[in-house]
Parts: C-alpha cells; structure tokens; sequence
C-alpha cells in the first residue's frame, strides 16, 4: 500500500486494486465503522450573532493602525515633522534590534509546536527553549536550543541546532535533539545529520542516535522507531542512569522528585507514559525494583536501607 | 499597484464576508485542540479584533491564515487540552426496527470513539476533525496550519490508525 494510504482511501484517491486489497484486510470493517459513526459527529454550538455583536464593541476601541486619513488642523512646521520622523526612525531601529529574536518556551508538563518562516517545524519537549531570529531566517537557519525539541526540517540551506553542548547541523530531515544537564542526544530520523562536539565533526545517517552523559560519549542503540516516542505521550530510556529518568518525569508531570536509599546512576531501559502519572510512576518503580509514595505534587522513591 | 476599494479588509463588507466565513472555523479549530469552549470563543474575539487592527496591511486572501495563526498563537504554551466534547446527531431514522442489542452495540462503539478521540494528540485529532466534521480538504487544513499536504495526509493516517487500534483494543 502506498505511504498514508488511509487519508487517501478517505479522499477517493486509492486505485481501485487497492481498494480492493484494503477491503479485505480484517481492520477494514473498524475503519469504515469510524468514518460511518464521524459522518454524525458535530462540535458545541458557536453563536455567531452573539460573536459579531461582541467583535463590533471590541472594534470601536480597536483602531485600524493605517485607516483614517486624518486632516491635521494644525500642521507642523516642515523641519519639526523631519526631526520627529528621525527620532520615530531611531526609536523604531532601537526597539526593532531589541525584538530581533522570536523566543519560545514551555514550562514543566507543556509542550509547543512553531512552525519556523520556511515552514520547517520544530515540537518542543517540556521545560525547553528555543530562539532564533525571523527577520535573518532567509538568510541563515540557525536557532539555539536548550531542552528537547524535535525538527522536521523543510529542505533548503543548511539548518543549524545550538545547543550548550553542540552543534547539530543538517540540510532537509527530521531529528531530535535533547539538551539538558549532563545529557546530550540527538537521534536523526530521516537524512543526515552532522553533530559537532569538542570541536569533532560526526555523520549521522538515519535511524542512528548519538549520546553523550556527563561529557562522555556513551554507545546507544538506535532508534527504531520513525519519531521520537514523547512525540506520542510517552518517555523511552534505553540503558539511561535513573536520575535522568526522574528529571524527564518531573518535567512531563510538573512534581517534584525526591529520592531515598536509591542508586541514582542505577541504568534504566523502558517507558513511562506522559499523560497517566501512576501508570507512568509503575513503570519506573516496577522494573528498578524501587517503591514510591505520591502525595499531592511530589513524589518519594526510596528503597529499603539494605 | 492600486486597490480597488472594496477588497479592502479594512471595508466593512469584506471584513464581515471574513468573519462569515471563517468565525465558526476558527472557533472549532480551537476547540478541537484544547476542549475548552469559553477559550475557542475567545481566541474568535481576538483573532478578529487583530484581523481589524491590522486591516490595512493584511490582503483579504490572506485574512483566512491569518486569523487562524493569530487564534493558534494565542494559547501556544498556555494551556493543555481538556476533555474535547463532541455531539452525535439523533438521526430520525425508526429506531424501534433495530434490535436493542445492535443499538447497544452502536453506543458502546461511540463511547469508545470518544475516548480514542480524546487520546489521540492534539495534532492529529484537530486535523481529523476538521476534515470529518467541517468537512475541510486537506489542502486546507494545511494551510492552516501552515504545513505541506503531505504532512496533513500523514496526520490523517495516523489518526486514522491511532483510533482503530485504540477502539479494536490492540
């Protein structure tokens, strides 16, 4: 079957060999279940009168910025008009250098997506920064990141990722990057992507991660999957130490993690959910053989003193 | 080049023939994403009033993309989604002839649609529901958003895929 092959059965546009090969697989009788069962779906009721009378009050204090003509009725002198107009242009340079770069965070337990000016898009992870400048995009694609975020980078230029701990550098292809505290890894999903740390260049092709914890450049294995999993609401750890673990859990819940009794360079391989915080506090606790105690917005995991 | 006067968003006929078409749109749109129907009412308010600030630099076949990213903008960061409500219509087909097993049947599959809808991420379920309920093509919901088609499709796909395995339990 051909790629999205779904979306195109709904738009009429599988050929008709297809059709008839997606009708016999077994999924298909839930699929068309689905598509019968939305046709009578429908959203809250959006009262539109009452949103155009509000919007009509709303627009008399709102002016439109370049409307009106307006007659002055007592002119300025010629020379008085330059002057204002010079110190309007210094004062807009000012305030413009000031704004140059876009900034977008997110706190514990949130998550952004932006769509950058070449429509590439960047999701970011929680607790996660980026900045990058709108007005030189065309020119050079490069933002700072720090936190995780992961890019679908639309083709072109080269496009730059710094980070604190390196440079992640790619022509047109999807990656993650996480920059934290003693962590560093960037996954590429699609392309290549080149990665300088201490001043090393490394290729990475497709489905290859590099990682890096507490300065040391750590083996990992590869992604196998075609995005990153907190893409779908969850945390993956594959041989990570444990406090890295409990730092992404705090900032997917917004709690605060304290330990007791419990090795925290203890490595961990698994998954926690990010949308079900006891589910996800099992699966941390269950596999490391550690229990925990949740009371209102902090977390205990602590191991019996051997 | 020089405008002619009335496709001027800044004209009242144009700005109303805007808010006609795309108001319920954008108020969905912002509904599909967060749950939340003061918030999808809101973000029409202020997409609007914006849309009215800037009516002189916006060109009207830019106004549709243009209130829809003042609206998305709005609650970047701020807020998570809740629980998206969704009404099914009452057909008034003669019940009575069904049996009341399939009728059963018929409200447990709507339940589990709901709470697979419900799990699905926030992209992918705005994007499928605007393509279900307002009927929008992908084309334009990639507009939209502001990403390829192609992108949409992907969307579509996994939504798609995401909800069946969901309802079929696997």
């Amino acid at each position: 079957m051909q790629e999205n092959y779904l979306a195109k059965w709904l738009n009429n546009e599988l050929s008709e060999e297809e059709v008839i090969k997606f009708k016999a697989t077994k999924e298909y009788a839930t699929y068309q279940k689905i598509v019968e069962t939305t046709k009578g779906l429908s959203a809250p009721k959006f009262d539109m009168d009452k949103a155009w009378n509000d919007l009509k009050k709303a627009k008399t204090v709102a002016v439109p910025e370049e409307g009106s003509k307006v007659i002055s009725l007592n002119p300025l002198k010629k020379y008085l008009r330059i002057a204002a107009v010079v110190a309007l242009m210094v004062s807009v340079a000012l305030f413009y250098n000031n704004s140059l770069d876009e900034r977008i965070s997110t706190q514990y337990a949130e998550r952004a997506e932006v769509v950058l000016p070449d429509a590439s898009e960047v999701v970011l992870n929680a607790e996660s920064k980026i900045r990058y400048s709108k007005e030189k995009w065309a020119e050079k694609r490069s933002l700072s990141l720090s936190g995780e975020a992961y890019f679908k980078v639309a083709k072109g230029k080269r496009f730059s990722v710094n980070t604190p701990d390196g440079t992640v550098a790619v022509l047109g292809t999807q990656f993650n990057v996480e920059s934290r505290k003693g962590y560093f890894e960037v996954s590429c999903y699609e392309g290549l992507v080149s990665v300088t740390y201490r001043d090393k260049e490394i290729k990475l092709p497709a489905g290859n991660s590099f990682l890096v914890i507490d300065g040391e450049i750590t083996p990992t294995q590869h992604p196998s999957t075609t995005e990153p999993a907190w893409l779908s609401n969850e945390s993956t750890f594959k041989s990570i130490p444990l406090r890295f673990v409990f730092e992404e859990f705090q900032r997917q819940y917004n709690v605060k993690v304290s330990t007791k009794n419990i090795d925290e360079s203890q490595l961990f391989s698994g998954s926690f959910s990010n949308q079900d915080i006891e589910l996800a506090l099992q699966s941390i606790s269950v596999p490391s053989q550690i229990k925990f105690k949740f009371e209102g917005n902090k977390v205990l995991f602590y191991a019996k003193a051997p | 080049m020089k405008a002619t006067k009335n496709d001027h968003v800044c004209e009242d006929e144009v700005y109303a023939s805007i808010f006609k078409t795309h108001s319920k749109t954008v108020y969905n749109y912002i509904y599909y994403k967060f749950g939340n129907e003061e918030k999808a009412y809101d973000a029409v308010q202020e997409a609007f009033v914006k849309l009215w600030e800037n009516c002189s630099k916006v060109a009207p076949e830019k106004a549709k993309s243009f209130v829809y990213n003042v609206a998305n903008n709005l609650y970047l960061n701020v807020i998570k989604a809740e629980k998206v409500r969704l009404k099914y219509a009452e057909y008034a087909a003669p019940i009575e002839h069904e049996a009341p097993d399939f009728i059963l049947e018929e409200q447990e599959f709507k339940e589990k649609l709901d709470r697979a809808l419900q799990n699905l991420p926030e992209l992918q379920r705005t994007t499928f529901l605007l393509n279900r309920i307002d009927g929008k093509k992908y084309a334009e919901i990639a507009e939209m958003e502001g990403v390829s088609i192609k992108a949409i499709e992907k969307r579509m796909h996994l939504a798609l895929k995401t909800l069946r395995e969901n309802i079929d339990g696997i």
